[in-house]
C-alpha cells in the first residue's frame, strides 16, 4: 500500500461518524484532565484505557491518541492561570504565561496558548504524515555521545533563564543536578543520596519538583503577601482578541518552534519538555528585546507551547514505526495498544494501515476541536481567578496533592512536595531562580546516563564525542550558544 | 450570582474529575484498610476450606503499564469475569525502589489472606543487590502464572550468526563488544546475559554492560552504540519480523512458539547448556494460612487452563508456565542460590 492510499485510508477512518465522535470525545476528555493541574496525558491515558477494553482498536486508539495531545494541549491553562504546571512541558510556558496573567492578561495569554498549540499540533500532524515513514530512522540516530551533546546544548540556557545574578543561577543549576543524583544509578545499580530509604530509590519525581517549587511556593507567597491587593481583579481577564501586531508577533516563533519540537519530540526520551525549554530558549536569544522574555512575552508562551505540542505528534514516530515509548507517557501508551492486540513497530504501517494513518489523519480533526473547543471555554476558565483567593489557594494545595499522589500512590512524596515547596519559596525570597534549578534537574540526569553509557563504550576514550556527526555539531551549537550572549554584549559596549 | 454559578459548577466538575482519576487507587486502599484491621482474620475458621467474604486486593509494586501492573489487572479480570472468584478484586499500584517499597508494606499485612502481589525475578535479584529488605523468603509464594523467556538481540548486519560465535569474540577481546540492556547491572537483563557467557567460558567481569532505561535499548542497538541487546524477547519480536534485528539465542529449555520465535534456536541447542525465564506470578503475607494458600493455588491453576487466560497470552505474548505454592518455593530458592553466586563472582553482592 502506498503512502497516498495510506492517507486516504487514514482519513476515512478518522472521517467516519464513530471516528468523529471518538476523536471529540477523546480530546473533550484529555484537553480537560489536562488543564487540571497536577494531572497531565499519564494520568489521562490511564484512566481511559478501561474503557477501551473490547473496543474496536482503531477506533479506541484514535480516541487515545486524542487523550494525549488534548491533554497536552490543555496542559498550558494552570501554568498559565494558577502557575501550577501539570506535565513537565508546560513549565517553560509558565515563565511568562503566568506574569501575563497576573498583569490581568489572563485571557490573551490562554488564548495565545491554545493558538500556538494548535499551530504546533498541525504543522507538526503534516510533518508526522509526510515524513514517518522515513523519519524512523532519525529516532534511532541519536547515540549516547549525541545525547550529551544535546543536553549540553540545552544547558548553555541556563545562564539567560535567570534575571539578575548568573551566580545565583548557577548555584540554583547545581542544586538541579545534585538532586538528579538521587536514587539508584543505572549505570552500576547502586543507591545515591537514598539515605538508605526504599522511597527514594527511584530518585525523585519530576512533577513533585514543579509542582513544589512552582505551584507550592507561589501559594506561600500569596499568603505572606495576603495584604497585597491581588494584582489580577476577578472582573479583568483582558481581552481574548489579538491584534494584528500581536499575531504577527507569535507567527514567527509559533511556526519556527513547530518544526524544532516536532524533531526533538521524534528523539526518545527528549520528548516535550526538553523540546519546550529549548525552543523557548532559543526565541529568548533570537529576539529583538531578550529582556521582556519572563515578565509576560507573548513569544515565551507561543514557543513552548507551539513546541511541546509538535512535540508529542513527534514521540508518536518511535511509538508507532519502532515500537518504542520515548516517554513515560508514551510507555502507558503503548500498554494502551498492548491492551488492544495491537503491537506498534515496524510492521504496524503494513499490517495495519488503518490504524497507523487512521492515527495520524485523525490528529487534523483533533486539532481543530481542540481550537474550537479550548478558545471559546477561556472566558469561563480564566474566571478560576475570580475565584476568592482563600478558596483558590486551597484548591491549589489540592490538586498539587492529588496530581503527586495519584503518580506514586506514595504519601512520602507528599512531604516531599511540601519540602519543594518550602525549597520553592526560601529561593524566591532570597532571589533564586527556579528555572535554572528545573532545567538542569530535567537534563541533569539524562546528561549524566548518557556520558557514561558513551564513556563504557568507548573504553574511556574522550573524542567520542567528536568523532560522531551528530554530537559535533551539537557541541559546536552549543559552544556558539555559550558565547553568543558575551558576543553580543561586547558589541554593545564597543557600540556605545 | 451567574457568574458564582458558573465558577462553583467548574470546581464541582475539577473535583468531580480528579476523583474518578484516583478511584481505583484509593477507595480500594481504605476499604481494604478497614477490613484487614477489622475482620482480616475472622474467616479462617479450623482447616477444612476457606472461600474470601470479602474483597481481595492485588498489588502490583510498580507503576501503571508495566508487565506486573498488567498481569495483575488481567488476572483480576479474568478472575472475575470467567466467574471464578465471587469477590471483586481491585488492583493497586505501589511504585518505588524496583518493587522494595510494595514489598515493605505487603510485608507488614502478615496473615491477611486478602492481599496477594504480583512479583517476578527482581524479588530474587533486588534484595541480592543489597535494595530491600524483604525477599521471597519473607512472603508465601501461592502460584506461578505465566513466563516470558530473554533473548540476545544483534543488529542484522551483525558479524555473528550464533551464540558461540558471539561468545568466542568476547573471549579473544571483551572492550570490542557492548552489550545494552533496560536495567542496571546486578538486575535481570544483565543477569541473564552473564550467566550465559558464563556457562560458555567467558571471564565475566570483562563484560561490558550498559543500562539504557526508557526502552534506549533497541535505540543503542539499532545505531550502533551498542552491539548486543539483552532483553525480554516480546521487546524485539517487531524488530526482527521486521528484519531489522537478529535474535542470535532464546533462553527457553525448548523453542518458542510463533511465526518468527519458532526460527529461533535456543542456547541449548547451541551447545551451551544453561537457561533463563522471567517467571512471573503471585504472592501473599508472611505466615498466611494453608487453606487460603490452597484456595488461590486452585484458582490461579483453573485461571491459567482457561481460553479467556490463553488469549490474554498470546496478545501479551506470554507463555504458559504454572507451578503450585511448594514447587515454587523450591525453585525459587534454586534460582537465588544461582543468582547469588553470579553475584558474588562480578563483586556486585550486598548480602
Amino acid at each position: 500500500m502506498g503512502a497516498v492510499e495510506g492517507i486516504l485510508t487514514g482519513f476515512e477512518v478518522a472521517l467516519s461518524l464513530e471516528g468523529i465522535m471518538f476523536v471529540l470525545l477523546g480530546v473533550f476528555v484529555g484537553t480537560f484532565i489536562g488543564m487540571l493541574p497536577g494531572l497531565g496525558p499519564i494520568s489521562a491515558i490511564a484512566i481511559m484505557i478501561p474503557i477501551t477494553y473490547g473496543m474496536n482498536p482503531t477506533l479506541a486508539l484514535v480516541m487515545m491518541a486524542g487523550v494525549y495531545y488534548g491533554a497536552v494541549f490543555g496542559g498550558s491553562t494552570s501554568s498559565i492561570l494558577l502557575n501550577a504546571p501539570g506535565i513537565s512541558g508546560t513549565v517553560a510556558t509558565s515563565f511568562d504565561g503566568y506574569p501575563l496573567a497576573q498583569k490581568g492578561q489572563a485571557g490573551k495569554a490562554l488564548a495565545i496558548a491554545a493558538i500556538s498549540s494548535f499551530v504546533g499540533g498541525t504543522i507538526s500532524v503534516v510533518l508526522l504524515m509526510i515524513f514517518a515513514p522515513v523519519l524512523a530512522s532519525v529516532a534511532v540516530s541519536f547515540g549516547p555521545p549525541a545525547y550529551f551533546a544535546l543536553m549540553l546544548l540545552g544547558l548553555t540556557a541556563i545562564a539567560s533563564l535567570s534575571e539578575g545574578s548568573t551566580i545565583k543561577a548557577l548555584i540554583a543549576a547545581i542544586v538541579g543536578f545534585m538532586i538528579a543524583t538521587i536514587g539508584i544509578d543505572p549505570q552500576t545499580g547502586t543507591g545515591r543520596f537514598t539515605f538508605g530509604s526504599a522511597n527514594l530509590l527511584d530518585g525523585i519525581d519530576f512533577l513533585v519538583i514543579a509542582l513544589g517549587l512552582f505551584a507550592i511556593a507561589e501559594v506561600c507567597f500569596l499568603v505572606m503577601n495576603r495584604r497585597k491587593k491581588s494584582v489580577t481583579n476577578g472582573k479583568d481577564i483582558g481581552s481574548l482578541k489579538l491584534s494584528k501586531q500581536d499575531a504577527k508577533e507569535i507567527s514567527g516563533p509559533a511556526g519556527r518552534q513547530s518544526f524544532l519540537g516536532f524533531i526533538l519530540g521524534i528523539l526518545p526520551g527528549a520528548g516535550a519538555t526538553i523540546a519546550s525549554f529549548i525552543s523557548y530558549i532559543t526565541e529568548k536569544r533570537i529576539a529583538k528585546k531578550p529582556e521582556e522574555f519572563g515578565k509576560g512575552a507573548l513569544k515565551g508562551i507561543a514557543a513552548p507551547e507551539a513546541s511541546n505540542n509538535a512535540a508529542t505528534s513527534g514521540s508518536f514516530v518511535p511509538l508507532l514505526s519502532l515500537g518504542i515509548p520515548g516517554s513515560g507517557t508514551t510507555a502507558v501508551m503503548l500498554g494502551a495498544f498492548l491492551v488492544l492486540g495491537v503491537q506498534p513497530g515496524p510492521m504496524l504501517m503494513g499490517d495495519q494501515p488503518e490504524i497507523f494513518w487512521g492515527i495520524i489523519a485523525s490528529m487534523y480533526i483533533g486539532n481543530i476541536f481542540l481550537l474550537i473547543l479550548n478558545l471559546p471555554l477561556i472566558p469561563y476558565i480564566s474566571r478560576i481567578l475570580t475565584v476568592p483567593r482563600p478558596l483558590l489557594i486551597s484548591l491549589v494545595i489540592m490538586f498539587s496533592l492529588i496530581g503527586v499522589y495519584a503518580i506514586s500512590f506514595s504519601t512520602f512524596d507528599l512531604y516531599l512536595l511540601l519540602a519543594f515547596g518550602v525549597l520553592g519559596f526560601i529561593m524566591r525570597i532570597f532571589a533564586f531562580p527556579a528555572p535554572p534549578f528545573i532545567l538542569a534537574f530535567i537534563l541533569g540526569g539524562m546528561m549524566e546516563q548518557s556520558f557514561r553509557q558513551a564513556m563504557t563504550s568507548s573504553g574511556g576514550n574522550i573524542s567520542v564525542f567528536f568523532t560522531n556527526n551528530i554530537s559535533l555539531v551539537l557541541i559546536i551549537l552549543s559552544v556558539i550558544s555559550f558565547a553568543f550572549p558575551i558576543i553580543r554584549n561586547l558589541r554593545k559596549k564597543k557600540a556605545h | 450570582m451567574k457568574k458564582l454559578l458558573g465558577v462553583s459548577f467548574l470546581v464541582l466538575m475539577l473535583i468531580f474529575l480528579a476523583a474518578c482519576g484516583d478511584d481505583t487507587s484509593t477507595e480500594e486502599d481504605t476499604e481494604s484498610n478497614e477490613d484487614t484491621t477489622s475482620e482480616g482474620d475472622v474467616d479462617s475458621e479450623e482447616n477444612g476450606d476457606w472461600e474470601p467474604e470479602q474483597s481481595i486486593e492485588i498489588v502490583a509494586p510498580a507503576g501503571a503499564g508495566g508487565g506486573w501492573d498488567t498481569t495483575a489487572r488481567m488476572t483480576a479480570q479474568t478472575l472475575t469475569e470467567e466467574g471464578l472468584i465471587d469477590q471483586s478484586i481491585g488492583v493497586v499500584n505501589e511504585p518505588g525502589g524496583g518493587g522494595a517499597v510494595g514489598w515493605a508494606s505487603i510485608a507488614n499485612k502478615e496473615g491477611s489472606p486478602y492481599d496477594l502481589f504480583v512479583s517476578s525475578s527482581p524479588i530474587l535479584l533486588v534484595p541480592l543487590n543489597g535494595q530491600s529488605e524483604y525477599g521471597h523468603e519473607d512472603f508465601t509464594p501461592i502460584a506461578n502464572i505465566i513466563a516470558e523467556y530473554a533473548g540476545f538481540a544483534v543488529r542484522e548486519d551483525a558479524e555473528w550468526d550464533t551464540l558461540p560465535e558471539l561468545f568466542e569474540s568476547m573471549k579473544e577481546d571483551p572492550s570490542e563488544i557492548t552489550v545494552v540492556g533496560t536495567s542496571s547491572p546486578g538486575s535481570m537483563d544483565h543477569i541473564q546475559f552473564v550467566r550465559f557467557a558464563k556457562e560458555a567460558g567467558v571471564d565475566i567481569t570483562q563484560i561490558k554492560y550498559v543500562s539504557a532505561p526508557d526502552a534506549g535499548g533497541v535505540t543503542q542497538l539499532l545505531n550502533g552504540s551498542a552491539d548486543v541487546f539483552s532483553t525480554g524477547v516480546g521487546e524485539v519480536v517487531e524488530q526482527v519480523r521486521s528484519g531489522d534485528v537478529r535474535l542470535l539465542a532464546v533462553t527457553s529449555e525448548e523453542r518458542l512458539e510463533g511465526d518468527v520465535l519458532s526460527e529461533i534456536p535456543t542456547a541449548k541447542e547451541q551447545g551451551i547448556d544453561e537457561t533463563f525465564v522471567n517467571w512471573r506470578g503471585f504472592f501473599g503475607p508472611p505466615e498466611m494460612d494453608q487453606a487460603a494458600i490452597d484456595y488461590y493455588e486452585a484458582k490461579f491453576k483453573e485461571l491459567s487452563d482457561s481460553d479467556a487466560f490463553a488469549e490474554i497470552r498470546d496478545n501479551y505474548n506470554w507463555e504458559e508456565m504454572f507451578m503450585g505454592s511448594e514447587e515454587y518455593e523450591e525453585f525459587l530458592d534454586q534460582e537465588k542460590e544461582s543468582f547469588q553466586e553470579i553475584l558474588d563472582e562480578l563483586d556486585l553482592s550486598e548480602e
